[in-house]
């Protein structure tokens, strides 16, 4: 399997001609989806300027192929929201079908019902980790329904506060009533940065750095140990919080000498084929620049299982582009991740993050953000690495045969609140809890404090610092010295706070399998 | 009180405001008096919609004129009450061609600046509206605020030396020698501002002149003096929605109807409305077919209200007059203009005038109407200039702008706080730093609701109208208790909570009409918050009685706690530690000792 090896240099220049024509592109290929329908105008507005009928009927040939007409293979891809994409008359459209997504011209989103969802409970303010240390911070019930329900045609001000929200999206979780609260701070957010942040500020400069990360650690890849050796020397760092704001406290992280896709190059791709059992993985950034041992170990555990692993060309995947209000940096990966990822699900595969705050993205932010062909699809095919396995594998009896690691293990384990947030908080507890020679212990339902790149801001630090201040307790008071969790910025937070070496639970499983 | 004051004016809602404004800036010696609060009638019990003309285009270009001119004048005067909105006339497939040429040429016809635009278009302006409506007229429709508008005008009067009393209605009216004289009113709670629990008295109040502005109640101030006023009560039914689901005003295009209005205000929607005949003004059933009328009908023009929350409905009564003989049969054709009745000239009653009919939006022409009538009758030389002279918060309307970044408010707050203040804004904000939200729905501030308690008293129904506290998604479950709290420092513990239960009952009474879906979970989280969390259906405070708190407990180890033997006695002294639960039976029962006094005694 050599078909996705190629590193994503390739996947890049091409993707970059693409947003040079964004709205008008050419012929796409197949299983590409179109412009994304949130640049396109809404539906009811005059079909001017729009990807013509032919274009976008070719784009969906293989699915016309395989069976239905048009409309309603489109319809099992985007939630059975039809769009103006392919000449639709919109008279025809169901009525009942309103997408908030489809609603307003420009691409914003429409979430007032949103605020007919809410009766105030509060729940959302105690589960929050920014107010409960940040008395500042007004808290996700104002930051989502009450700001939407003020919120006037022709309001444009969104309360600067939105940039404190971390962007743990733990309020998803606490709230009894669905209110979809992170997707009110994500477009709230987005607004703020677009219309009201100065782009020539340090914060936004800094922002804009700290979201792209994929950019920088792929230039700081080409030379990882001078990158891993200047980023963290002592003048430099002064520089970098007094120009950049970001605190000397944090370490950076090193760089690896060879990528996760480097080695899975050299490697020769997938030693395992299998058209039945296929999964594509996103590895994110970080496992591929800076723990590539953790894809490393996602590949032998599935092989161990045997499954084929792809590995399709990606970025990242907007996770903490969301969290500081880059809509439009997000939505330009999510381009590329979409068309990637769908193509793999049409050659059968499931997709598998080892980031839970990537999976999270994959299912939960894509599809309530951006409108992408195929992107439902994609949210539904998407799973976290060990909750795969859990379901598909008989996992615990494949443990107990494996007899545990050579030697004893006792972990300190982190429960990051993306994980917690699809309901995977306990299944690293629960999957070594009769493993011989393994403890893992819980050490709390608190969030890190570091929610990605919330605590890189020199002026969050010492609040992310607060919040994470129960964790390392908890952290010292376990039985373990070694920390683990299976989110990369949790990992640096658990790390910075005690000084723990943190493992992810990928690779304690590689272990106890002998994989 | 035996000296005479010029002019009193009876009711206190938009048309008795504007009264009393004009009569006083022209120097005559005013008193408004008001049974209620200010807009407590039918100003209060309506949707907001200031008019364009639009409406009466076809069927009485009179009243079109006079909308569509006041509409302007308003806009000036009062920029901080009036949210320019713009409206539609938007018709469907079903509504008649005819008839939308015909509200076309009638709005040519009066002058109002009309445009016709397509389908598209008009979803473009109003994305929700539904996708058949053809086409549209858009005209100058806006959104004023009557409370605002009303306290406006009153607090302009009293600064030009009126005296305004609210809850003081008229018990008499003077009638010496063939002549009005002046009338008896009944201070609820005292003269001033209302305080609760202070001692009624009743004061006689002699005037030349009295105007009876009571719209749909003109008839009972008209029977006191001995006259007939013949007005038909007519009541409508508005609906409110939690959210704006259009930014807005859309009329149905069509002759006359039920349910064909949606009218954006501040930050909800109100749907609107019915016609019928009632006898009383203040007894009327409120039937649950108009709310489901309004959502039925209107969700033809927007579909998205059919599923969208509703916060209350409320019902209001127009004061529809017609004059004796006419004898219209329906009550939807009946004129909307205004008359004003001289008594003397009519009934051989000097000394008093009535107007009657007439709507919100030509309230300052009515009231400069009258206002001549009653210079000329007493004989003073003064001219009106209330369509040039701005509100009080509407002299410096460019200033609402620059308080966003001054007041450190978060920035929709900010904004909304802006607009409910206008120009008074730098010295209502002022007062207060810091300045924490103490109504979270409408995002009103300390600040707010204390320059409110400032004028209004205890009368939190009054502070509500001034700033729009308690108004939002949550009705009242989570601010009432702390908008009462600001009464706290000035006034004693039972004045709060009378004033908090009242302003509490006010706001279930609309959501009466309103219990399904999300407002239902809203309510019944208000009732358990407030009936548990916070004890108010079994306040000690509120019992007649003092409260027997040895039955409670007697303390740990007390040998006569409860008086029962030892068993008892040691149970109690459980209670006594972990809040005075008997834990042998909380697992039976749900957590109380029932029939046990030491749980659930001195009720």
């Amino acid at each position: 399997m050599t078909r996705h090896t190629d590193d994503d240099g390739s996947a890049e220049e091409s993707s970059e001609d693409d947003r040079g024509n964004g709205r008008g592109r050419g012929e796409p290929a197949p299983g590409v989806p179109e412009a994304g329908r949130d640049e396109q105008p809404s539906i009811f507005v005059p079909d001017d300027g729009e990807v013509p009928e032919s274009d976008a009927v070719g784009a969906r040939d293989s699915e016309a192929a395989a069976g239905g007409d048009d409309a309603a293979a489109r319809a099992a891809t985007d939630g059975g929201v039809e769009s103006a994409t392919g000449g639709t008359d919109s008279t025809d459209l169901d009525p009942d079908a309103y997408d908030p997504v489809d609603v307003f011209p420009g691409g914003d989103l429409d979430l007032r019902e949103g605020a007919d969802s809410c009766y105030k409970c509060t729940s959302c303010d105690t589960s929050c980790p920014v107010a409960e240390v940040d008395d500042e911070f007004p808290g996700p019930k104002f930051q989502g329904p009450e700001q939407w329900r003020l919120k006037r045609k022709g309001d444009h001000d969104i309360d600067e506060s939105i940039t404190s929200c971390s962007n743990c999206m733990r309020c998803d979780d606490a709230c009894p009533s669905s209110v979809p609260l992170s997707q009110m701070h994500n477009e709230a957010r987005g607004q703020f940065v677009e219309r009201q942040m100065e782009k020539l500020s340090v914060e936004y400069i800094r922002n804009r750095l700290l979201a792209n990360y994929r950019t920088s650690a792929r230039l700081a890849s080409m030379f990882p140990r001078t990158a891993s050796f200047a980023m963290n020397f002592g003048p430099a760092r002064w520089a970098m919080e007094k120009v950049m704001g970001i605190p000397k406290e944090r370490d950076f992280p090193e760089f690896a000498t060879e990528t996760f896709r480097e080695w899975w190059k050299a490697r020769g791709g997938a030693k395992v084929e299998n058209p039945d059992k296929r999964v594509a993985y996103f590895h994110g950034c970080y496992s591929n620049y800076n723990t590539p041992e953790v894809g490393k170990a996602m590949v032998r555990v599935y092989e161990h299982f045997g499954y084929e692993v792809m590995v399709p060309p990606q970025k990242c995947s907007g996770t903490p582009m969301f969290a500081n209000g880059m809509l439009d940096d997000a939505r330009r990966h999510a381009e590329t991740n979409v068309e990637n990822l769908v193509e793999a699900i049409g050659e059968g595969a499931d997709v598998i993050a080892s980031c839970t705050s990537c999976s999270m993205s994959l299912r939960q932010e894509y599809p309530e953000l951006f409108d992408l062909h195929g992107i439902e699809d994609l949210a539904e095919h998407t799973f976290e690495a060990m909750e795969y396995l859990r379901i598909h594998e008989d996992l615990e009896g494949e443990l107990d045969a494996a007899g545990g690691p050579d030697e004893e293990r006792e972990l300190a384990y982190h429960a990051p609140c993306h994980a917690r947030n699809q309901g995977l908080a306990r299944q690293a507890v629960e999957t070594f809890r009769d493993v011989d020679g393994v403890t893992v212990e819980d050490v709390g339902d608190s969030c890190s404090g570091i929610s990605g790149t919330y605590g890189w801001k020199e002026e969050k630090y010492e609040k992310s610092m607060e919040i994470g201040e129960e964790m390392f307790e908890h952290m010292e008071d376990a039985e373990g010295d070694v920390g683990m969790t299976e989110c990369p910025t949790c990992a640096m937070q658990m790390e910075h706070g005690t000084g723990y070496e943190i493992e992810h639970p990928l690779q304690l499983l590689e272990d106890s399998l002998g994989a | 009180m035996d000296r005479q004051v010029d002019v009193v004016v009876v009711g206190g809602g938009s048309t008795g405001c504007g009264v009393v404004r004009d009569l006083a800036r022209r120097g005559l010696d005013t008193v408004l008096v008001e049974k209620g609060n200010l807009t407590h009638g039918t100003t209060g019990r309506m949707h907001g919609l200031l008019h364009s003309g639009g409406r009466y285009a076809v069927s009485d270009q009179k009243s079109a004129e006079e909308c569509i001119e006041e509409n302007m004048v308003l806009r000036d005067i009062a920029a901080h009450c009036v949210e320019e909105t713009g409206g539609l006339f938007v018709k469907r497939p079903e509504d008649s061609e005819e008839y939308f040429q015909e509200k076309l040429e009638g709005c040519r016809a009066c002058d109002i600046p009309a445009e016709v635009i397509d389908g598209e278009e008009a979803r473009r302006r109003e994305p929700y509206l539904a996708r058949d409506v053809e086409k549209a007229i858009a005209l100058p429709d806006g959104a004023v605020d009557p409370f605002r508008l009303c306290v406006s005008n009153a607090a302009d009067a009293r600064e030009h030396g009126a005296r305004i009393e609210t809850h003081a209605p008229v018990t008499d009216v003077l009638v010496e020698d063939g002549e009005v004289v002046g009338v008896e009113i009944e201070h609820e709670t005292g003269p001033g501002k209302r305080v609760h629990r202070e001692p009624g008295t009743t004061e006689e109040i002699r005037a030349r002149h009295v105007v009876n502005a009571t719209g749909a109640w003109a008839g009972n101030i008209g029977e006191m003096a001995g006259v007939d006023v013949e007005v038909r009560p007519s009541k409508g039914v508005m609906t409110v929605m939690n959210t704006r689901q259009v930014d807005t005003v859309i009329n149905r295009c069509r002759p006359k109807g039920d349910a064909d209005i949606i009218v954006p205000h501040e930050t909800a929607c109100i749907l609107g409305t019915t016609d019928e005949e009632v006898d009383d003004p203040e007894d009327y059933p409120e039937e649950d077919w108009e709310v489901d009328l309004m959502i039925e009908t209107l969700s033809e023009l927007v579909p998205a209200l059919e599923d969208a929350r509703t916060l209350r409905s409320f019902w209001g009564v127009r004061p529809l007059y017609e004059p004796p003989g006419t004898g219209t049969e329906d009550p939807t054709d009946i004129t909307r203009d205004y008359f004003l009745l001289d008594h003397g000239d009519r009934d051989d009653l000097p000394g008093m005038t009535t107007i009657v009919g007439g709507k919100l939006t030509t309230y300052r022409m009515m009231a400069e109407s009258i206002s001549d009538h009653v210079c000329e009758t007493l004989g003073h030389e003064a001219t009106c200039d209330t369509a040039d002279a701005p509100l009080p918060g509407s002299e410096n309307p460019a200033r609402m702008e620059e308080l966003m970044d001054e007041f450190g408010l978060r920035s929709p707050v900010a904004r909304r706080s802006g607009q409910r203040l206008g120009s008074r804004a730098d010295d209502v904000l002022d007062e207060y730093d810091p300045n924490p939200i103490v109504c979270n729905c409408e995002s009103v501030t300390r600040a707010e609701v204390q320059d409110a308690v400032d004028e209004a008293g205890s009368d939190l129904n009054a502070v509500r109208l001034r700033t729009r506290a308690s108004m939002g998604n949550c009705q009242g479950g989570f601010c009432t208790h702390r908008i009462a709290s600001e009464l706290a420092q000035e006034y004693p513990e039972p004045v709060v909570r009378d004033a908090e239960d009242e302003l509490y009952q006010e706001r279930w009474k609309g959501q009466r009409h309103a219990l399904w879906g999300e407002q239902l979970s809203q309510a019944m989280l208000n009732h358990m918050l407030h009936a548990t969390t916070m004890n108010r259906d079994g306040d000690p405070a509120n019992l007649d009685e003092s409260v027997d708190f040895d039955a409670f407990d007697a303390g740990a180890g007390s040998p006569d706690a409860s008086g029962s033997g030892s068993d008892e006695a040691g149970s109690t002294g459980t209670a006594a530690a972990d809040g005075g639960r008997a834990t042998g039976d909380a697992s039976a029962d749900g957590g109380r000792a029932t029939g046990d006094a030491t749980a659930d005694g001195g009720r």
